[in-house]
């Protein structure tokens, strides 16, 4: 059938809807309920209380509930030392959340729903930010591009601290007995800088671009519940101060992964971790269920499964994988609670409980997490070769089918993190099995990309060598992985520092460059400025070679013995760690450079034109500076978009929707519901 | 510049009912997965850690085990609860859009119920939390039901005043259905966290 | 739809694959390859092995080996991925400012490169896990043939201690063993989760809190060997570290009887 048929075939399916409602004589009860619930325009001034809220009301909101809390529990659980009771520190921090949520506006829409009193189109219209200006960005506000651009700015704080975290540790461990920290600083900076990372890294590329580009990019005018959206943000917002709280109470001794029952016995900077964790597993179940329904139910007509972008795979895998694995995480974490504050027994050996549970929910979580970072960080790299190579993606359909297989393995491989924790050796045999299935999925996405640069015109912007630089630095992840998959092998290097250097060449090396490769192509679209080329160039090649030379040196030390979280080392090693130490200064540097781009671009860069690259997804079809609903007349998508090479001159593989409803002609998206009436249906 | 001011004037966006309802359905279908990873890891612990028995400690002497019909009696509730807010689901299908109002307030009325039994459930257990693994996870069931049990009242709360306040016809009952799926959901959940508490003792222990 | 029988078909490939091999940039890209396979067989076979150092036991030996032959069966195929990117750097890079003005050829699928690509990376994959069970199966029976000597480890917050049953009862906050005697570590924990490690050995295994792990290992050279903690443990998780002798049979007797054992 071809795409025209399509098209109009679901054209006629929307008129019979149509008829049949008229006839049946629902119209009138619609056009009544229209005007019942106020959902026609409106004059301006929507809104209500939520015009009253923003950032700083969030804080205040935040700060006085917590300290509410503070008093209230210090007042009744008769502690000696308020300071060190966990109780009192997880009900104030508790409380900050809740006081954060209130204070932005966040259950205003809940509480309304509740009272029957629907947000009018005046309200919506305010929340999507519709002539706020720079201010719509410090409040609840449901536009998926604002959303996008404030998850972008979390990421880049997120990334700062933890960078800055990783700095002053590697300069601790520039030679031996260095003392620059000591060994409790350094032990709850290992813990603090693997956390925020691990955050960091989970929604570098999801939270900005899967917010802000994947909507344009499947033809929709916002994400499918623009309020839950604007909710995930603030939600992770309200977790950053409280993961950040940990610093200031003995931070995180434990590791990212707090292993129990260390973490029993870790002092109250665990329970800011831990509360973190919870309000982070939220946001990301909220986010998860409204990208993946998002993408089920939004994109554009004609936009069949073939024809859907890699990109969005890549971000459904992503958020997808995230949706059930977090929650095993909250579990673990809701159990360390009770452990530590109300003396349960889950993770004491001596009270019947045992460390193995809380590996187990670990890592349940913590491999698909790996996916979960790598996946679309990947993809990203994967949706801009074509753009940068002048050519199609190369075998669309095993690309799909390598991202299926890797999310579907990916649960199943979680005790390789416990070949040597003794939880069940007789399982160590099937995991290895599994573990090296998981190269097949993987290198499938490596025969895409080489299969898509083959003869391509390449043009190598730092977003496509961004490309060229994951090639390298995720072979030799996904390498020294498969040593690791190897029990015996494992059993020599698990623990070491060179588990450490595999996971940065895959987390960072392959993930975190991804998003920066995303991070170049998608901000001329996000900003209407392009970055610095030149100056990316700089930062990429001083990242580049610092983070295979701080990394390389790491895998030395390592395979000779060093272990992994440790303040000091022998001299042994002094020639690896002086390495891995001047490396990541130039990671440092180039950072910084990075961070200075996207500034001064953001501030003064070369005003974008609409489609800088040529590239053909539908986020490139829309004007700078977007639209508040997107797209004018919603658009038609008759093939796919990486018609490369195919025709000359190629004929646009989207057209303007006929049926793009021009009039009202159904009943209001209002009537009670949180969609967004940014979704506009302009003239 | 994209970032400092918005652009476009768009009209309300006009759907169909159907369309929304399908949305959210998948939404809280996915909601619903999240929060049954959730249930899932913590009835494993229970399993898990039951199946170890740890320093013979998951169920020490001394400790008594708990009733095992009270779990049962609120998962019954909760059936009952659903099954009533069901029979509203479907009337208003059926074009009687009054007995959906009526229906919410029976089972909200059973939800309060089940809400009210769930803490008498928690403050009377023969044990403490921290006498072993096994009465740490007990309570840790009993307090995600006493979770889900107040996020129902919310949810049961609205759907009452709203459909009192007749804001749902035949023609557009999307939100009746869809927190059909969540108050059926947290009747099969007081079913999956019953199940573990009616195997106390450990195997061979 | 068109009829076409196995060998036309058959054919058919095999022409195309005689001028797709005669392609200049292709024969290049194969060259590359060749060089590159080189370079990295060559790093495999000397690099990763010698950075772990001379191994202690035939366990740690058996590492060695797994980590050479893996490093030079990974070559070849990272080779193919590097070369490809290295000669589309060099060669078909658009030279010049601004975007390129043609684009390339529209290359979309290629059901044989992918399925040979995913059936040489299982066969690949399927060597690997032979090769780990094999490996697995000869690690499980190291130390548990000819009567093994039994010592207990035990970690507790920042140090080792072992003690040895059935010689006894000697306690010691260093590691003492006879050379090519067979050894099972019953491994313990006081505390915290630790992780016992003889680093030039390659055995490995948490210590927990109630639980007893097993590892064992032969060791077959004299000298003084690092243990190690592996697993975060606390404050001076780095400083939880001793060592391991091994001796002759007849100086380990002798140790044994100076600690008030006997043999």
């Amino acid at each position: 059938m071809s795409s025209a048929e399509l098209a109009s075939r679901s054209g006629c399916k929307r008129t019979e809807v149509m008829h049949d409602d008229c006839r049946t004589g629902k119209g009138d009860t619609m056009s009544e309920a229209m005007v019942k619930h106020g959902a026609l325009p409106t004059a301006e001034g929507g809104g209500g209380s939520m015009r009253h809220l923003n950032a700083l009301t969030a804080v205040a909101g935040g700060v006085a509930l917590a300290a509410l809390g503070w008093l209230i529990s210090h007042h009744f659980m008769q502690t000696d030392d308020p300071e060190t009771s966990d109780q009192v520190v997880l009900i104030t921090l508790g409380c900050w959340a809740v006081g954060f949520m209130a204070g932005i506006g966040a259950f205003a829409g809940p509480f309304r729903w509740l009272l029957g009193n629907d947000l009018t189109h005046a309200d919506e219209m305010h929340l999507a930010g519709k002539d706020q200006g720079v201010g719509r960005y410090f409040r609840f506000t449901t536009d998926h591009k604002v959303v996008g651009v404030q998850y972008l700015i979390v990421t880049m704080v997120l990334l700062a601290v933890g960078g800055t975290l990783a700095m002053l540790m590697r300069t601790n461990l520039i030679v031996p007995h260095s003392n620059f920290l000591g060994p409790q600083t350094y032990n709850s900076l290992v813990g603090l800088h693997g956390i925020i990372m691990v955050i960091a890294t989970i929604i570098m590329v999801t939270g900005p671009f899967g917010n802000f580009i994947l909507p344009i990019m499947i033809g929709a005018r916002d994400m499918a519940f623009p309020r839950l959206n604007a909710l995930s943000l603030w939600l992770l917002v309200a977790a950053v101060p409280v993961l950040l709280s940990a610093g200031f109470m003995g931070g995180i001794p434990t590791g990212w992964s707090a292993y129990a029952p260390l973490a029993d016995q870790a002092t109250p900077g665990m329970d800011g971790y831990l509360m973190a964790i919870v309000i982070f597993a939220i946001s990301s179940a909220v986010a998860g269920a409204n990208i993946t329904t998002t993408v089920l139910t939004m994109r554009a007509r004609g936009m069949t499964w073939t024809r859907t972008p890699i990109f969005v795979y890549g971000v459904v895998a992503s958020v997808g994988l995230a949706l059930p694995a977090l929650p095993m995480f909250m579990a673990a974490q809701v159990e360390l609670a009770v452990d530590r504050t109300m003396e349960g027994q889950f993770f004491i050996a001596s009270g019947g409980g045992s460390p193995w549970l809380y590996q187990n929910l670990f890592w349940l979580f913590g491999h698909p997490e790996v996916y979960v970072i790598v996946i679309p960080a990947v993809v990203a790299l994967m949706e801009l070769t074509p753009v940068f190579a002048r050519k199609p993606l190369y075998n669309f359909n095993a690309a799909v089918l390598g991202i299926v297989g890797i999310v579907g393995l990916s649960i199943m491989v979680w005790a390789h993190h416990m070949y040597a924790s003794g939880w069940a050796p007789d399982l160590n045999g099937p995991f290895m099995l599994t573990t090296e299935m998981i190269s097949v999925p993987t290198g499938v996405l490596f025969l895409v990309v080489i299969g898509t640069i083959w003869r391509g015109r390449i043009w190598t912007t730092v977003a496509m060598m961004s490309v060229y630089a994951m090639l390298w630095n995720f072979i030799i992840g996904g390498v020294t992985g498969i040593y690791l998959s190897d029990v015996p092998a494992d059993y020599a290097l698990h623990g070491s520092m060179f588990v450490t250097a595999h996971f940065h060449y895959t987390l960072m090396g392959a993930g975190l460059t991804g998003a920066i490769g995303a991070l170049y192509y998608w901000f001329p679209k996000m900003t209407g400025r392009m970055l610095s080329e030149r100056v990316g160039f700089v930062s990429f090649w001083l990242v580049q070679i610092g983070f295979n030379v701080t990394f390389l040196g790491m895998f030395a030390v390592g395979l000779a013995g060093q272990p992994r979280r440790v303040f000091t080392y022998p001299h042994m090693f002094a020639t690896g760690n002086f390495i891995s130490t001047i490396g990541a200064y130039f990671i440092g540097i180039g950072m910084l450079i990075t961070l200075y781009n996207v500034i001064s671009s953001w501030r003064s860069g070369l005003v974008a034109p609409a489609n800088p690259w040529g590239g053909k997804t539908l986020e490139w079809a829309v004007p700078n500076p977007i639209p508040l609903a997107n797209f004018e007349v919603l658009p038609v998508v008759i093939s796919d978009a990486y018609g490369y090479g195919e025709g000359d001159p190629q004929p646009p593989h989207w057209r303007a929707d006929p049926h793009s409803p021009a009039t009202p002609e159904l009943v209001p998206a209002g009537a009670g519901t949180t969609i967004s009436d940014t979704e506009g249906s302009p003239q | 510049m994209t970032a400092v001011t918005t652009v476009g004037d768009p009209l309300p966006h006009l759907e169909h009912p159907d369309t929304i309802g399908r949305r959210w359905r998948a939404g809280v279908i996915l909601i619903v997965l999240a929060d049954v990873a959730f249930l899932l890891s913590l009835v494993f612990s229970y399993f898990y850690l039951r199946g170890l028995n740890t320093a013979g400690a998951w169920l020490p002497k001394g400790t008594q085990g708990a009733p095992i019909w009270p779990a049962w009696a609120i998962a019954a509730v909760l059936i009952a609860s659903a099954a009533v807010y069901r029979s509203g689901q479907v009337a208003i299908h059926r074009g009687n859009v009054s007995r959906i109002s009526t229906a919410t307030a029976v089972a909200l009325l059973l939800v309060v119920v089940g809400l009210v039994a769930q803490v008498v459930q928690l403050a009377t257990l023969p044990f403490d939390l921290d006498e072993s693994s096994y009465t740490s996870a007990v309570y840790v069931l009993g307090g995600a039901n006493l979770f889900h049990l107040l996020l129902t009242l919310f949810v049961g709360v609205g759907m009452w005043n709203r459909s009192r306040l007749g804001l749902y016809s035949p023609t557009n009952a999307w939100q009746v259905r869809v927190v059909g799926i969540w108050w059926t959901w947290i009747a099969i959940a007081a079913v999956i966290s019953a199940v573990p508490t009616s195997f106390i003792a450990a195997p061979g222990g | 739809m068109r009829p076409m029988t196995i060998t036309t078909s058959m054919d058919h490939m095999a022409t195309r694959t005689r001028g797709f091999s005669r392609r200049r940039d292709v024969r290049q890209v194969v060259a590359l390859w060749a060089v590159l396979t080189v370079l990295g067989v060559v790093f495999g076979l000397f690099v990763p092995a010698r950075l772990m150092g001379p191994p202690a036991s035939p366990t740690m030996r058996g590492i060695e080996d797994t980590m050479t032959v893996f490093s030079v069966a990974a070559a070849p195929v990272a080779a193919v991925v590097w070369a490809v990117a290295l000669y589309s750097l060099l060669v078909w890079r658009h030279k010049g400012a601004g975007p390129p003005e043609t684009d390339g050829p529209a290359l979309r699928t290629s059901r044989p490169a992918a399925v040979l690509w995913i059936l040489l990376s299982s066969v690949l994959c399927v060597f690997l896990l032979v090769w780990g069970l094999a490996e697995m199966g000869s690690v499980a029976t190291a130390g548990s043939r000819n009567n093994p000597m039994v010592v207990n480890v035990t970690g507790n917050q920042w140090v080792w201690t072992f003690d040895y049953p059935d010689k006894g009862g000697v306690q010691s906050d260093q590691l003492y063993l006879p050379v090519d005697q067979p050894v099972v570590f019953h491994v313990r924990s006081k505390d915290v989760i630790h992780s016992f490690w003889v680093v030039k050995m390659g055995i490995k295994v948490d210590a927990n809190p109630w639980e007893v792990t097993q590892t064992s290992v032969v060791p077959n050279k004299l000298g003084t060997f690092d243990i190690r903690c592996a697993e975060l443990c606390g404050l001076l998780h780095a400083d939880m570290e001793t060592s391991a002798h091994v001796v002759s049979g007849a100086g380990f007797t002798q140790w044994l009887q100076a600690h008030g054992g006997h043999a």
